[in-house]
């Protein structure tokens, strides 16, 4: 790594003033695990880091008394793995903590910087996208939220500006909707992900309204589908359901090639683990009251990755 | 893990009489390593850890193009950055060590590029430094032009020569069958080997089935823990190195050549290696850091980050092109072989690797008529070398997959076929070298038998299909080759053992002492084995290819021998009564009439070897003993998705009689770890020469999750009557199966046949969607 | 060049301080500045867990963790284990099991190990896999790694209950 400055702001105000709109050198950091990497690797050579761990006031998770939950942006990932309220509210964040990246990457990664890094592989954003989760923002001018399914321009980008930080992250009361996110790894079990869906959904029944269908890892950012959504919404579960949402997700999403598979054959994973994804939310969380299980189909992967 | 013949850990020994008298046997004992505590506490060294006084690091700078002249480096803007102490390419390099070419087979590889670039990484310049974040930063300014030229990377377009990647080849002269290719200019073949027994074309005229395929294997490598890492402090008349290498006797040699030194000025000192698996051969690092340290004149550490492992050495990707004429009775009359090595831009063991491998690519099967071509060939990739297997797991890739294609052709069992066709006990290989102690049936049947390959199989249901497969394979030990050892009995008669051996894991010093043990009836745990350093331990050919269990086994007992026999006329000539209570320590007191002196016991060992016949191959004695193992390999396929899991891995090995048998467990178990991941995933991706997964980050291996739920190490009961104590090498043995039984159960469960590795979901998919005549259509 | 700057933090216990610049990493300090070296860079990327080392009782991956992030923390690195020549039961156990052959990674995974049977005093198989898939063995020791966890895990219950 080569040298840079160094600052540890206690405030999030003090923190603002070391960043600088017009030098892409200077950046925010979190936890630093991502970010450190591309040091190593040289691919980003930084004159000056604004620490933000010692602000004290961006660590802490909320349970709001509407269900919904406020993160810290600085909340280590496992600070929040660890949360009983998450589990409560959103357990599919704590699930699919358990193979992301890893114990080590967990304990110092924060839930800000996975967001803020833009890498379209990191498996919470879809999550959160899922989620219908929205972001508090800070900047010189002032404050303002987002969705983060709006915060992703492009790869390895977002829509924040050089002297802005994120503070906090808002999820909204999940209510009794169902949600869950695959993890497709195609070289060892434990790797970046070749492609990445979250799902989540309201069921009444058989019935399933208000989805949300968003792919990461294959796809230049993280996206939802909206052709995948219009199959699913308002319809009611069944094989051919499923199969025509995969084949919507399928059409609609703009896969891209490399090192863990071609854009065709994400593509084919991509139709298959829509369909996969959207069983495994309805069966798993499925209340006790609720139809007989669909046939058993390929292997589920809950699978694990890198972070 | 069940295991067939391998013994529950006896509790060690207490050490008696200050751990001078062995209370039982030493070899066969599952002894945890000797080094085990250092090792568990974070104490154990490596030269990764060592800095020496007023040492300088050097950040190596690489070339971005795969094949051109180099027009000019400049160093101006590097040299300028605080902190750097010198910029050094291959013109200062030449004024100190005037021809700084090396390599075991050819004298092909300059220190630092000298007029041209042979592949994208080639060190060109180093960046030298107190501070390493220093070095760094300023060699990422180091600026270099080159006249770009053209470049062949697959290894069948090299063997046409349309473009050279050098333009004259220089053997060593070290091995008699590279001799005929000095200077010989217009090729990249660096060895075309052959063996040629019967008439193959004949046989193929009157089979009753011909049958043909052509299989290939993907670029790999070893990622051994510890990066490559190496020390010179050069002082006028004397170096010393403190490097990671797998054969400091052979470092030795080439650099004393390189400097015109005799070797005793050249003292190489190699502490615990953090993994080698064959990448740590020869000359890695030792020459460069040798001509930094002349040219400083400090001391210099180059450790490679991760990233440029990858272009340091690598594994063979190869091609191999198999035909065998089948009689009406399923059994092979004829096979032709031509497997071509993509050795990469320079030859470092290749040659050897296509000769000495390439010699089994028919495999152990008993055909009369058999023809092998095996070529090693100059590409402008990362060079390859030996990696655990010499090139026989790729070629077991191959004609094990071969053999069940074959066998489903002719609708018989791919068990059945391969009893008909296997060599027993006491058969001839292809050499015409019998089969001894080689235990190719019984690891056949043990596999069958553990694999219940008679019973009915659950196939699966749904998008989920079962399948498995078995394969065998042998492979032979390079020869002839020698190891030195010597057993030093001190005056209160504990012992140290001194051998070059280098223990990377295997856990050689543990064996060695065993044996030591053994022959002098001391506990092992007592035995001091000496860190290997060329000043003090004598010569060894390398740590390589299953070798040191048998060469320098026998070479450590011989010396103990040796001692023990001189204790013993020690006692004579003191006039004590043969079986006499004395200790050792007694014998030296009362010799000396002090506690003094030392007993030196020494042994070499060097096994027979008749040279094969030029042209043919042929020979009654190509290797001191064998190496057999056979895998059951059982995998659900996700149809949809083509993701393989291996559910269950048996690995069943001819090892002989262990020394030590939990090691050799764990080095069955972690051979074969290794291959899996070569076999499912591992791939080095290239981009017009540039890897472009050199991290392991994108190139992964093999973690917890990728281990089968069914993984199981076994082995037959054997005994190697040349070996010591009826053992033989067991690094490798686990690694050549792997492959081909996964892919055969591959093909079991889905009916479709991959014939290049790796096996990662996308290529199952495509093979599954073109035999459903939908292929995956590329965008 | 960077400002060097002061850090203080308890190191296996003991009160120590070191000279830093903002680009070192906590790996760099504790084996340059204190000659400990049972923690290894060796992937670079937090993957294969040769650098473990324990920061106010959490892993983190050394060789990605600032050193300027020590400042006022408790670090603990492998030699803390055997600090009065006593072996930890994990290390005892990984020697019994044979859970390691060149070494390299070891540290780390008895570190890892170590924290996992804090949180998980009988963890399953998947919990294992799962605890430890940020930790690479390329020698492939993990079936005695396996074992070894389970062993120890056995060892640490029974010395609670005595």
């Amino acid at each position: 790594m080569t040298p840079f400055e160094l600052a540890e702001p206690l405030t999030v105000a003090d923190a603002l003033r070391f960043l600088d709109p017009d030098d892409s050198t200077v950046r925010p950091l979190g936890g630093g695990t991502a970010l450190m990497l591309m040091m190593k690797a040289g691919v980003f050579r930084p004159t000056r880091l604004v620490s933000l761990r010692r602000i004290a006031s961006l660590s802490r998770i909320t349970a709001l008394p509407d269900g919904g939950l406020v993160i810290g942006a600085l909340t280590p990932l496992s600070d929040v793995e660890h949360s009983t309220e998450v589990a409560r509210r959103a357990g599919v964040i704590v699930r699919t903590m358990r193979r992301l990246s890893n114990v080590r990457v967990r304990n110092v990664a924060t839930i800000g910087g996975c967001l803020a890094h833009g890498d379209p592989h990191m498996d919470l954003p879809p999550v959160l996208m899922a989620l219908d989760a929205s972001i508090a923002v800070a900047g010189r001018t002032g404050k303002r939220t987002l969705k983060v399914e709006n915060l992703f321009a492009g790869y390895y980008e977002t829509v924040l500006k050089r002297d802005e930080i994120i503070t906090e992250l808002h999820i909204p009361a999940q209510g009794g909707r169902r949600a869950a996110y695959l993890k497709c790894t195609t070289g060892s079990a434990d790797d970046w992900p070749a492609l990445g869906v979250a799902v989540s959904f309201e069921a009444e029944g058989s019935a399933i309204s208000a989805p949300r269908v968003v792919v990461s890892a294959a796809t230049e950012k993280a996206t939802r589908l909206n052709g995948a959504e219009a199959v699913l919404s308002g319809a009611t579960i069944d094989d051919a359901l499923l199969a025509r949402a995969g084949d919507a997700a399928a059409d609609e999403a703009e896969t891209i090639s490399d090192v863990r598979g071609s854009a065709p054959y994400k593509r084919e994973l991509l139709r298959v683990y829509v369909r996969r994804a959207v069983r495994q939310a309805f069966e798993a969380e499925r209340p006790l009251s609720s139809p007989p299980p669909l046939a058993r189909e390929g292997r589920e992967g809950a699978q694990g990755g890198a972070h | 893990m069940p295991s067939a013949t391998m013994n529950p850990t006896p509790s060690p020994p207490a050490l008696a009489a200050e751990g001078r008298v062995a209370t039982g046997p030493q070899v066969g004992r599952s002894l945890p390593r000797l080094e085990a505590r250092e090792k568990v506490t974070g104490r154990a060294e490596y030269t990764h850890n060592l800095r020496l006084p007023g040492m300088l690091y050097g950040k190596v700078v690489r070339s971005t193009i795969a094949h051109g002249r180099i027009r000019s480096i400049d160093a101006s803007a590097a040299k300028a950055v605080p902190g750097v102490y010198q910029v050094v390419a291959g013109e200062d390099v030449i004024k100190v060590i005037p021809h700084p070419y090396y390599g075991p087979a050819f004298h092909d590889q300059p220190i630092l590029a000298i007029g041209k670039v042979h592949y994208v990484g080639e060190p060109i310049a180093v960046v030298l430094a107190e501070d390493p974040h220093v070095a760094e930063t300023a060699a990422t300014l180091v600026v270099a032009e080159y006249e770009e030229l053209p470049a062949v990377y697959d290894e069948l377009e090299a063997a046409q020569n349309r473009v050279l990647v050098h333009d004259e080849l220089k053997p060593a002269g070290t091995f008699a069958d590279l001799k005929h290719l000095k200077g010989v200019r217009g090729t990249n073949i660096a060895l075309d080997y052959q063996l040629r027994k019967g008439d193959v074309e004949k046989a193929f005229a009157e089979a009753a089935h011909v049958f043909e395929h052509e299989f290939r294997t993907q670029k790999v490598l070893h990622l051994a823990f510890e990066p490559f890492v190496s020390i010179a402090d050069y002082k006028g008349d004397r170096l010393t190195l403190y490097t990671a290498s797998q054969g400091p006797s052979f470092v030795r040699i080439e650099i004393a050549r390189l400097l015109g030194w005799p070797e005793n000025r050249v003292r190489v000192k190699v502490p615990f290696l953090g993994g080698g698996y064959g990448g740590k051969l020869y000359i890695k690092l030792e020459a460069l850091v040798t001509a930094l340290s002349m040219i400083a004149k400090r001391p210099v550490k180059v450790s490679l980050p991760m990233e440029e492992v990858f272009y340091t050495i690598t594994r063979h990707p190869m091609t191999f092109r198999i035909k065998s004429g089948v009689d009406e009775h399923g059994r092979i009359t004829a096979r032709r072989c031509e497997v071509f090595w993509n050795g990469g831009a320079y030859a470092d063991i290749g040659p050897r690797v296509a000769q000495k491998s390439g010699f089994t690519a028919s495999g152990p099967y008993d055909i009369e008529n058999v023809s092998i071509d095996s070529y090693a060939l100059y590409t402008n990739q990362p060079p390859a070398g030996a990696l655990r297997g010499f090139g026989v797991p790729q070629l077991v890739w191959a004609y094990e997959s071969h053999t069940d294609m074959m066998a489903r052709a002719l609708r018989i069992d791919p068990l059945e076929f391969r009893r008909r066709n296997i060599t027993r006990e006491g058969g001839r290989h292809a050499t015409g070298t019998p089969l001894e102690d080689a235990a190719v049936e019984k690891v056949l049947e043990h596999v069958a038998a553990r694999m219940n390959w008679s019973k009915p199989f659950d196939r699966g249901t749904g998008a989920v299909r079962r399948g498995r497969g078995l394969a065998i394979a042998i492979k032979a030990v390079i020869s002839p080759t020698t190891s030195v050892a010597i057993v030093n009995v001190n005056a209160d008669g504990s012992t140290t053992l001194y051998c070059g051996t280098v223990d990377m894991g295997q856990g050689s010093d543990t064996a060695m002492a065993q044996i030591v043990g053994e022959i002098l009836n001391i506990p092992a745990e007592s035995v001091n084995v000496v860190p290997r350093d060329t000043d003090v331990t004598p010569y060894d050919m390398g740590t390589l290819g299953s070798r040191s269990l048998f060469h320098m086994g026998h070479a450590v007992k011989r010396a103990a021998e040796e001692a023990r026999d001189k204790i013993a006329s020690l006692a004579r000539e003191l006039g004590l009564p043969k079986g006499s209570n004395y200790s050792v320590a007694d014998l030296f007191q009362k010799k000396y009439g002090m506690q003094a002196g030392n007993i030196v016991g020494a042994g070499v060992y060097k096994p027979d070897y008749v040279p094969p016949q030029p042209g043919t191959g042929l020979t009654p004695n190509v290797t001191p003993f064998w190496m057999v193992s056979g895998v059951g390999a059982e995998v659900e396929v996700d149809t949809e998705t083509g993701h393989v899991r291996v559910t269950r891995l048996l690995n069943v090995c001819d090892i002989g009689r262990p020394i030590n048998p939990k090691i050799c467990e764990s080095q069955i178990s972690g051979a074969a770890t290794m291959q899996l991941g070569f076999t499912m995933f591992e791939k080095m991706h290239f981009d017009g020469g540039q890897v472009t997964n050199a991290s392991l980050a994108d190139y992964k291996i093999p973690g917890f999750h990728d281990l089968p739920a069914a993984f199981e190490n076994e082995t037959v009961e054997a005994y190697q009557s040349n070996g010591p104590f009826g053992g033989k090498g067991v690094g490798e043995v686990a690694t050549f199966c792997v492959s081909p039984a996964i892919g055969n159960a591959i093909d079991d469960a889905v009916g479709v046949r991959l014939t290049e590795l790796p096996l990662n979901p996308e290529a199952v998919l495509r093979a599954l969607r073109a035999k459903e005549n939908r292929p995956l259509e590329d965008a | 060049m960077t400002a060097l700057r002061t850090i203080s933090f308890t190191l296996n216990g003991k009160q120590v301080s070191a000279q830093i610049a903002p680009h070192h990493s906590l790996l760099e300090v504790v084996r340059n500045d204190f000659s400990l070296y049972g923690a290894r860079e060796s992937c670079g990327q937090g993957l294969c867990g040769c650098c473990t080392l324990i920061v106010d009782g959490r892993a983190v991956s050394g060789c990605l963790y600032l050193a300027a992030f020590a400042d006022g923390a408790a670090v603990e690195t492998i030699e803390s284990l055997d600090r009065d020549n006593v072996l930890d039961p994990v290390q005892e156990a990984f020697i019994e099991e044979g859970a390691f052959q060149c070494g390299f990674c070891t540290p780390g995974f008895v570190l890892m190990v170590k924290q996992l049977l804090d949180e998980h005093p009988d963890p399953d198989d998947d919990r294992i896999r799962d605890y430890l898939s940020g930790n690479l063995c390329r020698c492939g020791a993990y079936p005695e790694i396996l074992r070894a966890v389970k062993s120890a895990a056995r060892k640490r219950r029974a010395s609670k209950a005595a």
